[in-house]
């Protein structure tokens, strides 16, 4: 035979063809492969080693807030690798570098494992290992008094990283024993971002449409390295950008991976992101290039009734004085460049425009968020395909045990009086300061988890004072994993299971508008002693007398899949366990909720003329003579807003603010506080007073690391674990630094020395240090240190394999806390240095 | 000019065409049908072109015999009872874990577990295993009508991807028995029918190594074109 070739392959191929399509080779063909190809992104794995398939189990993440649906994969009981869900809409079979090392998270070497009791001094380190009945027996000694008297708000509990079922349960035990003393941690991570976005929206949390979108631009977000929503959003946005060319112009103070990866990098001076925006929507209105789409739904001077023409009028005025050479000479950023990027924005057929800490973490930051909406709003880029749109995330339902008949609150979560004029979403970061002042009161207990508030909050060692003061906190529980800068006051320290080891369901939003109802499920048996709160709660609660609507944190997801419509059909339970994943097929997505006519006819709906909400009278009590916005709790009445002669569901107010039906980019809620009713410029004081030699610290997130849970996670630590102060070639030359210098950070309240990285890749006068590490405890990976419990460390070879010596510094030390006075956020960007050579 | 993509799925039509005739060719006795089909001059011209032809076979024996002979002789060569040819890879090939050579071995399940990472499975109606010859080229045969779909999709990072995902199972499987097999059927068989496809099967697996190469090189290099 000759050899083959492609020319005569080509001819046998061709011959070939020709006997199949026939179909004479084989009429009673029965055919060895069953199916179609099909390739799924995963959901499998096999060990290396041996070959042999390891058990997959569906579950979610947990390292961060986006709480990624999962795989993990178990060999011989032990969790060997964590994967995307290959099956889910929202991960699209991904997981970041933090997912993956989850793994650390359940195995480290310092893991706390068994219930303990102080037995030293606060900060002693001396403990006492205890059985999980004596630890309960004694936290039900010090609260059934609390509950007894009648005084249940002086138990408090604060915790971090709580959502979904994690803090259902946890509200449901809050609820019925009496407690509404509930502390979170939203101040520090973006509050005013979602106080912004209620002002107008009643509800919050914006999704980008990067599946839909031609044109991007960005305020302050690290899109590419780490988000609230990271995984779902931002591999949508590079699919946007290699598939279809969409642009993305990032504005940052800092050249951070995701302003590397845009089409431009915009240097921007921090805190001026809403004026920049205010000068684009100056361009836009100015030159006719703003779209009149979604202005019936806009209220943008103080007459509810006004028309398009009064709007558009009413705009031009409002931002008549942020011209962009104004915006040039506050910013930084050329007019030009404003003028280019608002007009592609604006003439693009749909376009996102993205904010986060970069923007709201300032004086006024809810502000900035309000002129973000604002701009959207013009171009018809708010809640339309491709644009800026509210989010949706999976409704469940869930079992809920009855209320005591005493619940009442001790009033130290808003902030000290004055403090924020709206604190939709708490002033967590004060909680120490104000439990310290005790004019509001104190609680007798303390109970905190997924926390570390002695790490995360601003003057850090402050509340380090605090948590170790017992004349100011006089009894201290924690349930956590690591033995941390906050745990070490504790006097009864609870194991909690890893995330890997528990039941959830899970409910964030989804970015592409469909909801994803996933479930968290147990990879493997918790290790040692360590306990779910889910299950804890029960057991607490019989304690102290009572009972709850379920048995454990199993019992209460199962119950849940069989109430939530949807998921109950699709199998419940069962199927969510062989599953992990449950999207309703016929979704056709979150859009045009605002357009809905709505059934006005119902009995007691009156339209208020003054405002042209339809709302429930009778439903809130009062006479069909009241005024809307004049009535107590009216906005749960309300019904919809009469726009152009229809009744449409609009904006409904679903938060604390009451409003009309229309997006109220003029604020009577905000003109009542004395805050400016229209987006607008108001700089931070403290940087109109700054000397000549101050500069502004920013902080940052590297892609690595959560904020203060994961340098314990020895394959992330290995990655990242120095943080060196970015500072501008030419500021650093003016102080005499080069790069690699130690350098002194000053702020009135504290000092850090950390190294210089002098780059170009930050502007002028600002120096950025990212917040993961100078941990004083964390494990020896994160801190250096081994915990001061027998084993730890020392059990695994990999602690003498650490290359690293550094572990980085705080800078949480010298950062204030300090709050917007309109949404009571914690004001990360603002803090006014001095730094110098050390 | 034919583009790129075009020329991407010619080749996977090519091949895809090749692997399901040999797949054929092994899965059963020979049919009437077959025969009658082989006797035009289209594949008799394409054999030809490799100096091979079968035109000894139809000539002798009438048509109906040959039909009962090839039926004897699938079964002596590839069935039994007792010395035969087993056409599964996994009574070919040494198992990495130190197994004896049987059937469902070591070998067996890996190529089960490769088609279910495609997504496929044996159909319950086939009565060999995975590893089975006919199994293995109908594989290959899916996966680049798959790929051919994807060319045409302008899905080009797909169409790479199955690229590389023949390329493994050739490695990996296909080119660790198939040429020994057929060393061994050939010479082993009387029939010229068997000898002369599975010269042609050698043939055509042995050129699968250079021409996935090239395909591979050719669809990257489109892409950083492309880029």
């Amino acid at each position: 035979m000759k050899k083959l070739n492609r020319r005569n392959f080509m001819t046998l191929a061709g011959a070939s063809g020709a006997v199949l399509a026939a179909g004479a080779s084989n009429p009673k063909k029965a055919r060895a492969i069953g199916g179609d190809v099909s390739f799924a992104n995963g959901g499998r794995d096999f060990s290396p080693v041996t070959g042999k398939e390891r058990k997959a189990i569906p579950t979610a993440c947990w390292q961060c807030v986006t709480r990624d649906s999962m795989m993990g994969y178990v060999e011989d009981g032990r969790l060997k690798k964590l994967e995307g869900h290959p099956g889910s809409i929202r991960t699209l079979g991904k997981l970041c570098a933090k997912g993956q090392a989850g793994v650390n998270q359940v195995y480290f070497p310092d893991r706390i494992l068994h219930p303990m009791k102080r037995v030293g001094k606060r900060g002693e380190h001396k403990w006492k290992r205890i059985s999980w009945d004596e630890a309960l027996d004694t936290i039900a000694a010090k609260l059934k008094p609390l509950r007894d008297a009648g005084t249940p708000e002086l138990f408090m509990y604060q915790y971090g990283r709580h959502k979904a079922s994690q803090a259902a349960t946890m509200y449901d035990f809050m609820g019925a024993f009496g407690t509404g003393t509930i502390g979170n941690h939203t101040s520090v991570c973006e509050a005013g971002k979602w106080t912004g976005q209620e002002s107008l929206w009643g509800g919050m949390y914006d999704n980008w449409d990067y599946d839909k979108t031609d044109f991007v631009v960005n305020f302050g977000s690290n899109q590419f390295e780490t988000h609230t929503n990271h995984i779902p959003t931002s591999q949508r946005l590079i699919r946007a950008m290699v598939d279809r060319g969409v642009p993305l112009y990032t504005f940052d103070v800092r050249l951070s991976n995701t302003a590397a990866k845009s089409t431009e990098w915009v240097p921007i001076k921090p805190g001026h992101d809403g004026l920049v925006m205010l000068a684009m929507i100056n361009v836009i209105m100015n030159e006719g290039l703003h779209r009149t789409d979604h202005f019936k739904y806009m209220r943008v001077t103080s007459d509810y009734h006004a028309t398009t023409e009064q709007k558009v009028a009413g705009i031009k005025e409002q931002v008549a004085k942020f011209t962009p050479e104004f915006a040039e000479s506050k910013s930084g950023v050329p007019a030009s460049k404003i003028r280019d990027i608002a007009r592609g924005f604006a003439k693009a057929k749909s376009a996102c425009l993205v904010t986060y800490r970069g923007t709201v973490m300032h004086y006024h930051g809810a502000d900035q968020e309000r002129a973000a909406m604002l701009l959207a709003a013009i171009t018809n880029n708010l809640d339309t395909p491709g644009g800026r749109v509210m989010g949706v995330g999976a409704g469940w339902k869930a079992p809920s045990t009855p209320k005591a008949k005493v619940h009442k609150s001790l009033h130290i979560k808003d902030g000290f009086p004055g403090e924020a004029a709206f604190p939709t979403h708490h002033v967590s970061h004060q909680v120490g300061p104000m439990i310290k002042d005790g004019h509001a009161g104190r609680p007798k207990v303390y109970w905190w988890s997924c926390y570390n508030p002695a790490f995360i909050n601003g003057d850090n060692k402050e509340w380090s004072s605090i948590l170790q003061d017992e004349s100011i906190m006089p009894f201290l529980i924690t349930s956590t994993i690591t033995y941390d800068e906050s745990s070490q006051y504790a006097d009864i320290i609870l194991p909690d299971v890893t995330y890997l080891e528990r039941w959830d369901w899970e409910d964030m939003v989804s970015a592409n508008q469909i909801a994803e109802f996933y479930i968290r499920q147990p990879l493997v048996k918790p290790l040692g002693e360590s306990r779910c709160q889910g299950d804890v709660w029960p057991e607490l609660a019989k304690r102290l007398g009572f009972e709850l609507a379920y048995k454990d944190k199993k019992d209460f997801v199962r119950q849940s899949c069989e109430m939530t419509p949807g998921v109950k059909e699709a199998g419940g339970f069962d199927y969510m366990m062989k599953e992990g994943v449950w999207h309703d097929p016929n979704d056709k997505g979150n859009y045009g909720f605002y357009a809905k006519e709505v059934d006005v006819s119902g009995d007691g709906v009156i339209l208020d003329k003054d405002t042209g909400v339809y709302w429930n009278h009778k439903k809130a009590g009062v006479g069909s003579d009241a005024k809307y916005l004049e009535t107590k709790g009216a906005k749960n009445a309300y019904v919809a807003q009469n726009i152009d002669g229809k009744a449409l569901s609009a904006y409904a107010p679903n938060t604390s603010f009451t409003k009309s039906g229309l997006l109220d980019f003029y604020s009577d809620n905000f003109k009542s506080k004395g805050l400016p009713p229209f987006p607008t410029y108001t700089p931070a004081p403290e940087h109109v007073a700054m000397g000549k030699d101050d500069m502004i610290l920013t902080t940052y997130k590297v892609a690595v690391h959560s904020h203060s849970r994961t340098t314990h996670c020895k394959w992330l630590t290995e990655i990242k674990h120095d943080n060196p102060g970015w500072i501008n070639t030419k500021t650093a030359a003016e102080r005499g630094i080069k790069d690699g210098d130690a350098i002194k950070v000053k702020s009135h309240v504290g000092e850090i020395t950390t190294t210089a990285y002098v780059t170009e890749g930050i502007v002028p006068g600002v120096i950025a240090i990212s917040h993961h590490f100078g941990r004083q405890h964390s494990g020896i990976y994160g801190s250096g240190k081994s915990n001061p419990f027998d084993g730890g460390a020392s059990a695994d070879p990999d602690a003498k394999n650490m290359t690293w010596k550094k572990h980085g510094v705080h800078p949480n030390a010298v950062i204030p806390n300090s709050s917007d006075p309109i949404s009571g956020t914690q004001r990360w960007m603002d803090t006014v240095v001095q730094v110098s050579k050390a | 000019m034919a583009s790129p993509e075009n020329n991407m799925v010619e080749m996977a039509i090519a091949r895809a065409n090749v692997y399901g005739l040999l797949a054929d060719v092994f899965r059963d006795e020979p049919s009437d049908a077959l025969l009658s089909k082989l006797r035009e001059p289209e594949i008799s011209g394409a054999l030809k072109a490799l100096n091979l032809s079968l035109d000894d076979v139809f000539e002798c024996t009438p048509q109906e015999q040959l039909v009962e002979n090839l039926a004897l002789e699938y079964t002596r060569i590839f069935i039994g009872p007792g010395s035969h040819i087993s056409p599964h890879e996994s009574m070919h090939t040494e198992a990495r874990m130190g197994e004896p050579n049987a059937l469902w071995g070591e070998q067996t399940v890996a190529v089960k577990k490769f088609m279910e990472g495609a997504g496929v499975t044996i159909a319950d109606s086939f009565s060999g295993m995975p590893d089975h010859i006919t199994a293995e080229f109908e594989f290959m045969q899916q996966l680049l009508l798959t790929e051919c779909e994807a060319w045409k999709n302008g899905e080009k990072e797909l169409g790479l991807n199955i690229l590389k995902i023949q390329k493994r199972f050739y490695d990996e499987h296909l080119s660790q028995w198939v040429a020994n097999f057929c060393n061994k059927v050939i010479k082993a068989t009387e029939q010229p029918y068997f000898k002369q496809f599975t010269e042609v099967t050698k043939g055509f697996i042995e050129l699968e190594k250079e021409t996935l190469q090239e395909l591979i090189d050719e669809a990257q290099e489109g892409d950083r074109l492309s880029a």
